[in-house]
């Protein structure tokens, strides 16, 4: 009797510390709903989208806004872009007026309102204004954008452009802003922007992190996660460290093939390794001199050794530079990268005047990534003779100071629309040239191949268009505007448990994009 | 140590400031050097610190490498017969950039010292001699200097200047200037009162003459010792500021800005961040252990005068 009644407690007790632990397993299978993210930075700089540069600012507005049409999460090809604000959209016979029809009830973050053709209009004008925009040389060929409806919107071009959709997805200035936002706010959306993306700001911790909550009204439905902290943690070890102790969940890594292998070896985590590269180029400003002689900057061509780039950085993270424009865009062609030779550099030093060497300052920053480049190709120029006095200086004060033309040679590393007609606009126009009222990247005030680039863009025969392109490119490289360095893909991790939702292949916004279907497991 | 140079005049006057001066110790420096020897730390820190400063002069014969020479496929190798110490991140010797490391801690260390010595002994000796408002102003103004950190303000100042060797000496000299105003002042207000520089005023001699020539050696020790001491915290600062990257540009090899650099390896590779860590800990302690050691056998109280 005594038996079976301990038999019955016991059974009794194992019943109820089973119920308990089922109880408690289901709370803890709960999954999480706050991501912690750590970024190589000090701050961010400036949020509104048609300002944002760094990559620390491109990756979370891709988590805030939305463009008329987007590239399909995890993708950066052209050819799968998709519908985003717009529903739908057609174009006229002769490609210059493009109409597009909005999704309604979109609405924008912080109780801004429903996105209506005036946000649009409104958006796209801002972008295409260079007193309101970064990247207004985009949109020359933009006659007018119209309201037709409250939700239709039109778009007049001046002339057809290689790709109308790529100037309209969530993209640089494609990225839709409220009006009344930007009206109310002032200076304050650099810092507290409005959009309609599935996360909104809600608090900026100087120095410290930016935070952001879910947008509950987003138009594809409510984000599965409801907290983001994007945690400012320049030092890589650090925010290793960060990583390895469970504070952070993604991780923004470094080009480095060591950095990709430990974290390969650490349990519960997958290393991300997409596109774009980002480009590395080394412009030269050929008006200043040492620079301005053709021979100076052919043999700073001649030094550069992009294999042993490659080795630095690692071949899972990296690939060498073939031309002036990333490799896979349409139009680029393999031109520019001269082979690496320190004797025919010194050789053309000397016929320079400059038998004893000589030293050009140059602005950088402390990214590391980029710090390590830059170090790399120091000690390459040094093997010819040429001393790179380097300037180190904080990420955003060196996009601050390169937009100021203060460093001859800037070490510029971008990714942008795949298309030549972005690219060799941005960085080789003379329109482009830093400090000049439509100023965007053109650090080497090269602009021989206005003509070419110019008539690519509306030249409607696609093979005429090539060609255009291909002399665009030749001339460039032929006057060394630029070195071709190497390109460097996109490396970040995560922790197993977070589901991005899509599969990563590509990402505009060069980091993995939050949305409504990203979650923990 | 402090020997008061003979006074010089003629008659009565000259007897008096000669009955006055601090009397020339005879055998000073074998005291001294007696007293140093008690402490057998004193003489490893100096030790310690001759091997460094030799380090650093030979380190053209004594490096394997050029501490500049990048070698890709050697990087981040741990240390072994090839290189002792191993290679950093762009595959440079790690000794060699050690040896050659420790030129810029000593050079700034020295220089920032040396010119803080000057220009803050200048100000205490002036400051004391002259008294009153002058006095007054000079020290409160020295307070407020010394009222910030040493590496806060070298911090600022670099920041302004811009990160080069001339403005980390300037900037680590500045902080160090009111410590040895105040260190030179004290005893200036004391032997200023003193009967032989009264009489050097009565012959006729110039301030400059009276501040330089009879006061200035009667302070020299503690400013000497206070040099010393202050020669560590000047290497300490010069690798925090290179450590924060505020030092020198690279490539050049600091021991701060190696350890900066190897921070963003240091789970792979954590002897770059070790061996000059070591260096900065080895000078440190060196220069410690020289000033204490100074310091004592200068110390009246310790000499049981």
């Amino acid at each position: 009797m005594t038996s079976t009644r301990t038999a019955s407690r016991t059974g009794l007790a194992a019943l109820a510390l089973a119920a308990a632990l089922a109880v408690a397993g289901s709370a803890n299978a709960q999954p999480r709903t706050m991501l912690n993210v750590g970024m190589a930075a000090q701050d961010i700089s400036r949020l509104d989208p048609h300002y944002s540069t760094t990559t620390i600012d491109k990756v979370v507005v891709g988590w805030m806004f939305s463009g008329l049409v987007r590239f399909r999460p995890g993708s950066i090809s052209p050819a799968e872009i998709e519908p985003d604000l717009a529903e739908r959209w057609e174009s006229s016979p002769d490609g210059k007026t493009w109409t597009f029809h909005l999704r309604r009830g979109v609405q924008f973050h912080r109780n801004f309102g429903e996105v209506t053709a005036e946000d649009i209009v409104f958006s796209l004008t801002k972008a295409a204004d260079a007193r309101r925009s970064g990247f207004a040389a985009d949109y020359r060929a933009f006659e007018a954008v119209e309201v037709v409806d409250p939700y239709t919107v039109r778009i007049r071009l001046k002339e057809v452009v290689p790709s109308l959709l790529g100037l309209v997805t969530n993209y640089h200035g494609g990225n839709i802003v409220s009006r009344r936002a930007v009206e109310q706010l002032g200076d304050r959306f650099l810092r507290e922007p409005v959009g309609t993306g599935p996360f909104q700001v809600t608090e900026h911790r100087a120095r410290q992190s930016l935070e952001l909550a879910a947008h509950e009204g987003y138009f594809r439905g409510r984000p599965q996660i409801q907290r983001v902290s994007y945690r400012f943690i320049p030092s890589d070890a650090s925010r290793d460290l960060a990583y390895q102790n469970g504070e952070i969940d993604l991780i923004y890594g470094r080009q480095d093939q060591s950095w990709a292998n430990r974290m390969k070896a650490l349990p519960n985590t997958s290393v991300m390794v997409f596109d774009p590269a980002e480009l590395g180029l080394l412009h030269m400003n050929i008006t200043r001199a040492p620079l301005n002689d053709i021979r100076v900057r052919q043999a700073i061509a001649h030094a550069a050794n992009r294999e042993e780039l490659i080795q630095f950085h690692g071949v899972d993270v990296s690939r060498a530079g073939t031309g002036l424009l990333p490799r896979g865009y349409l139009g680029g062609i393999e031109v520019g990268a001269v082979p690496h030779n320190i004797e025919r550099a010194r050789q053309l030093l000397r016929e320079a005047g400059f038998p004893n060497g000589l030293t050009i300052k140059t602005i950088t920053t402390q990214l590391p990534s980029m710090l390590a480049t830059m170090q790399v190709v120091q000690a390459q120029l040094r093997r010819a003779g040429i001393t790179l006095d380097m300037e180190v200086v904080e990420h955003a004060t060196f996009h601050a100071q390169i937009r100021q033309d203060l460093s001859p040679i800037v070490f510029y590393s971008a990714a942008r629309f795949p298309v030549a007609d972005t690219w060799l606009t941005q960085m080789f126009h003379s329109r482009s040239i830093v400090k000049t009222p439509t100023a965007v990247t053109n650090f080497s005030h090269c602009g021989m191949a206005d003509a070419e680039i110019d008539a690519a863009r509306v030249e409607t025969n696609p093979q005429r268009q090539l060609e255009l392109w291909a002399t665009a490119q030749r001339k460039l490289a032929e006057a060394v505007c630029a070195v071709p360095l190497r390109e460097g893909l996109q490396i970040w991790a995560r922790r197993n448990s977070v589901e991005l939702g899509y599969q990563l292949n590509g990402a505009m916004s060069l980091g993995p994009l939050l949305t409504e279907q990203t979650r923990f497991r | 140590m402090s020997a008061a140079p003979a006074p010089t005049g003629n008659g009565a006057e000259a007897a008096a400031i000669a009955e006055d001066s601090p009397a020339p110790r005879r055998g000073g420096l074998a005291r001294l050097v007696g007293l140093f020897n008690a402490n057998w730390t004193s003489w490893a820190g100096l030790a310690m610190l001759v091997v460094i400063v030799l380090m650093a002069i030979f380190a053209p014969l004594l490096a394997p490498y050029d501490p500049l020479d990048q070698s890709i496929l050697n990087r981040l190798k741990p240390p072994s017969a090839d290189f002792l110490m191993g290679t950093d991140a762009f595959g440079r010797d790690v000794l060699s950039r050690v040896l050659y490391g420790a030129r810029i801690s000593l050079i700034v260390a020295i220089a920032a010292i040396g010119l803080a010595m000057v220009a803050g002994g200048t100000i205490g000796l002036v400051s004391g001699y002259v008294g009153g408002r002058f006095d007054v102003a000079m020290m409160q103004a020295m307070d407020v200097l010394m009222s910030f950190p040493s590496l806060i303000l070298g911090l600022v100042i670099v920041a302004l200047l811009g990160p080069e060797l001339r403005n980390l000496i300037v900037a680590i000299s500045l902080t160090a200037v009111p410590p040895f105003a105040r260190i030179a002042r004290a005893p200036t207000l004391a032997v200023k009162e003193r009967a032989f520089v009264e009489a050097g005023r009565a012959l006729g001699f110039s301030h400059a003459r009276i501040i330089f020539v009879h006061i200035l050696p009667n302070v020299m020790s503690e400013v000497v010792v206070m040099g010393t001491l202050w020669l560590a915290t000047a290497v300490r600062v010069e690798a925090s500021l290179s450590f924060i990257g505020l030092g020198v540009k690279p490539p050049t090899p600091t021991w701060g800005g190696m350890m900066r650099d190897a921070f963003e390896n240091i789970l792979d590779a954590p002897w770059i961040a070790i061996y000059p860590g070591l260096a900065i800990l080895a000078l440190v302690f060196a220069l410690n252990l020289l000033g204490d050691g100074l310091r004592d056998a200068t110390d009246p109280k310790l000499r049981g005068e």
